[in-house]
């Protein structure tokens, strides 16, 4: 019996040993598997806003100039450039020996194509308007590119760096190319398949401009929208990478030894934004007082899955960021004594409107809901679904409170451009905030520009138009055996250049 | 043997009966006397006791993500959940009422009308229609009462236009006729008090399907507004933490569950006993 036992043992090692080195090897070979939360609208750079496209095409296309993972504006397509003209012109100098997926190499004409497509109505760009102070491109020859500018604007850079000014090949824009559903880029990976709402497949573009990237096969899109089914895929090792934006999960990941979870800052800044046109809002008195109410520790803790509290408009790892957040503390007491002063009470009710599809707002507005019940404001709260709340909240400036977070974008105008005028939700009228904002977009040089919003943002900071609660978090869940996943906060793109299997 | 199994069966029926109408009894004096139930507020947040497992801190089913008390949210969320059902089945009723017997007693063009209307109304889909009253009416307590109440009309008028036409081609009705009785005397004195068991049946079932579709329609957030205590609100906040905290979703749901099988089963019977022909 036993040299039996010990033949099979053998003859069963044998066999599986195989298998296993099988095993490996197909596993180096398969491309990188990350969930995305919903189906892209398109891929086509140009003709979007959707959160999703942006997610995907990083991978496929490239952009002039980048930002590094610390939001700095870094070269890529092209390898330098230069302002002359007092700002009212720009170069770029084109990367040697750039080739696009199809073969053709990159020129000159490619830069310029792409800049008049998303300039042309017929396009129909959501973006169009960031590039119309572009008025001429001159190419003087294949590598260099002259954008001639109708007034000097420093967030122009940062729009080149944005997903919108991906870079596409002259010759398939003029013959009316479906960018669309087959993407042609100079990116990372090439576009293999879509299968809509299910999965999108790239491979690995052996010819990439960074010498020896990336470095894996490719990268699979898996395309699953609820969120507990994308953790039980990353506990199962059905899915390499997840992107969670709160910490309901967490215990749950870090149980598994397979799995690690990293915890990044956001671009988002969580605001409980006031309509300062409506009474009893209009009185400074009472906006502090609500700011004095709100524990933005707690708020951000339990609503958003934890986060940094700022003071201002503007997102905690922005370079832009000045710390006012010691001008309002935590202070029940104040808030109620201010209250008292403006002559506010609970004979004022404050509606308190929530998009219905966010459920971490939802959260956070019963939580602020009850601290100012605290200090002696009653506040009642409506749902609304999204599209409503876009319409009557967002465009009408139909409430008293709202709950919200604002997406931060690479260049700070983007965020604060129209604040200090009524044409943002909060009604917030301030000449003075509105004009430096203007003036600090006009201005190229970069120390001017932080002054320049260094004091506007003081100002949003001492007039709280919203109560500026805090940047959240957000949390990325990995196999052990990945390496060098990387998210642009700012661009909210998803970056698999360096991604590594162990 | 068979006396047997039928005395068994029967001693079963009566304790689900029993255990039934208690239950909604119970529901009844919650909805009335919420505050004898529970020495919580339903919706203070203590935001330094969240996810308190049940039987700790004092909490008999534990707190919620905001720190709540389950157990005062449950109780609390009977008054809401009594008040939307008997509302709107009092609508339904209301509505099938006087719809049903105008199909069923003048007949004709009219009642190919109300039929029609009615049929109309029938082929949506329950919960589909009421999203899309709410929809039309916004959102909050009072509206989802009346949109479920429009709802289940046809319900109720298909039953009594039913009941109204065979109860008119009876002998004692034709007789009562032929004696000079007024019509709607007729309707009042025969027609009526005949169709009382089956409308007692239909509308503890009809209560029952409310139930369900307002827990469905604030699991939309289209019913009940928060922070008020509603179940299908608690359900639809305790999706995300079921892994960490599954009492928030347990026990609002066995709340839901046991409040549908006694409405349900009480309606079973009483229509068993009440109609006479069975």
């Amino acid at each position: 019996m036993k040299p039996m036992k010990f033949i099979f043992t053998v003859v069963l090692f044998s066999l599986l040993v195989p298998t296993l080195a099988f095993a490996r090897g197909a596993k180096e070979q398969q491309p990188v598997r990350i969930a995305l939360s919903g189906n892209p609208d398109t891929l086509d750079p140009q003709k979007t806003a959707g959160t999703l496209t942006f997610q995907v095409i990083k991978s496929l296309y490239d952009t002039l100039i980048e930002p590094d993972p610390k939001g700095n504006l870094v070269p890529a397509l092209a390898e330098r450039w230069e302002f002359r003209d007092e700002g009212k012109q720009i170069l770029f100098y084109l990367r040697k020996g750039v080739t696009f997926h199809d073969g053709t190499p990159l020129t000159s004409k490619d830069v310029a194509s792409t800049l008049r497509r998303i300039q042309d109505k017929n396009t129909g760009s959501p973006q169009a308007a960031e590039y119309s102070l572009i008025k001429g491109i001159e190419t003087p020859d294949p590598l260099t590119v002259v954008l001639n500018l109708s007034s000097p604007s420093a967030p122009l850079l940062a729009t080149l760096a944005s997903g919108w000014s991906a870079i596409l090949p002259a010759h398939l824009i003029e013959a009316g190319h479906d960018f669309g559903s087959k993407p042609v880029g100079t990116g990372p990976f090439k576009f293999k398949s879509w299968i809509r709402d299910n999965q999108i497949l790239l491979e690995k573009n052996p010819s990439y401009w960074m010498p020896g990237k990336p470095r894996v096969q490719g990268v699979e899109f898996r395309i699953i929208t609820e969120r507990s089914i994308q953790v039980q895929g990353l506990l199962s090792g059905q899915l390499d990478v997840i992107d969670m934006y709160d910490a309901i999960d967490l215990p749950l990941l870090q149980k598994n030894p397979q799995v690690k979870v990293e915890k990044v800052l956001t671009s988002l800044v969580m605001v409980l934004a006031m309509n300062t046109s409506r009474p009893p809002l209009t009185d400074l008195r009472v906006r502090q007082a609500i700011n004095f109410a709100i524990h933005k520790q707690e708020v951000l803790d339990v609503a958003y899955g934890g986060g940094i509290p700022v003071g201002t408009f503007m997102d905690a790892s922005d370079p832009f960021y000045v710390d006012f957040t010691s001008l309002y503390p935590y202070n029940p007491e104040k808030a109620k004594q201010l209250l008292r002063e403006a002559g506010v009470g609970t004979d004022q009710p404050l509606e308190m409107v929530l998009p219905q599809n966010y459920e971490p707002h939802v959260r956070a507005g019963q939580i602020y809901q009850e601290m100012l019940q605290r200090v002696g404001l009653s506040v009642k709260i409506r749902l609304v679904d999204w599209s409503t709340w876009i319409s009557d909240v967002y465009r009408k400036a139909n409430y008293d409170l709202t709950v919200i977070g604002h997406t931060g974008k690479l260049d700070p105008d983007s965020r604060l451009s129209n604040y200090g005028t009524d044409k943002t939700y909060v009604r917030w009228i301030h000449p003075e905030a509105a004009s430096l904002i203007t003036r600090a977009r006009q201005t190229t040089h970069v120390e001017e520009r932080k002054a320049l919003y260094s004091r506007v943002l003081e100002i949003m900071a001492k007039e709280v138009p919203f109560v500026f609660v805090g940047t959240s978090y957000r949390y990325i869940g990995t196999r052990k055996s990945i390496e060098g996943f990387r998210i642009q906060p700012k661009l909210d793109a998803y970056d698999f250049r360096d991604v590594e299997v162990r | 043997m068979r006396i047997r199994i039928r005395r068994k069966r029967q001693k079963i029926q009566k304790l689900f009966l029993f255990t039934s109408t208690v239950y909604l009894c119970f529901l009844l004096f919650a909805a009335l006397g919420s505050s004898y139930l529970t020495p919580h507020n339903p919706t203070t947040q203590n935001l330094d006791q969240r996810f308190l497992p049940p039987l700790t801190g004092g909490r008999i089913l534990g707190t919620d993500d905001l720190g709540r008390d389950v157990w005062s949210r449950i109780v609390y969320g009977t008054r809401s959940l009594l008040i939307i059902g008997t509302v709107s089945v009092a609508i339904a009723l209301t509505g099938g009422l006087l719809m049903g017997i105008l199909s069923g007693a003048v007949g004709g063009i009219v009642d190919s009308f109300i039929m029609l209307l009615m049929d109309g109304i029938l082929s949506f889909p329950t919960v589909l229609l009421a999203i899309t009253v709410v929809s039309v009416l916004g959102y909050g307590l009072v509206q989802v009462t009346v949109a479920l109440g429009i709802v289940f009309i046809p319900v109720f008028a298909r039953l009594v236009r039913a009941e109204t036409k065979s109860r008119l081609t009876e002998g004692y009705v034709e007789s009562s006729r032929a004696l000079g009785t007024p019509f709607p005397l007729i309707l009042l004195r025969h027609v009526l008090p005949n169709m009382m068991p089956d409308l007692i049946a239909q509308s503890t079932v009809t209560f029952a399907l409310v139930v369900v579709i307002e827990a469905s329609l604030s699991f939309l957030g289209l019913g009940t507004q928060p922070p008020e205590p509603s179940w299908g609100l608690m359900l639809k906040e305790s999706r995300n933490f079921l892994y960490q905290a599954p009492w928030m979703a347990i026990f609002p749901g066995i709340a839901l569950a046991a409040t549908v099988f006694s409405f349900n089963y009480l309606g079973d019977y009483l229509s068993e006993q009440l109609n006479p022909q069975r």
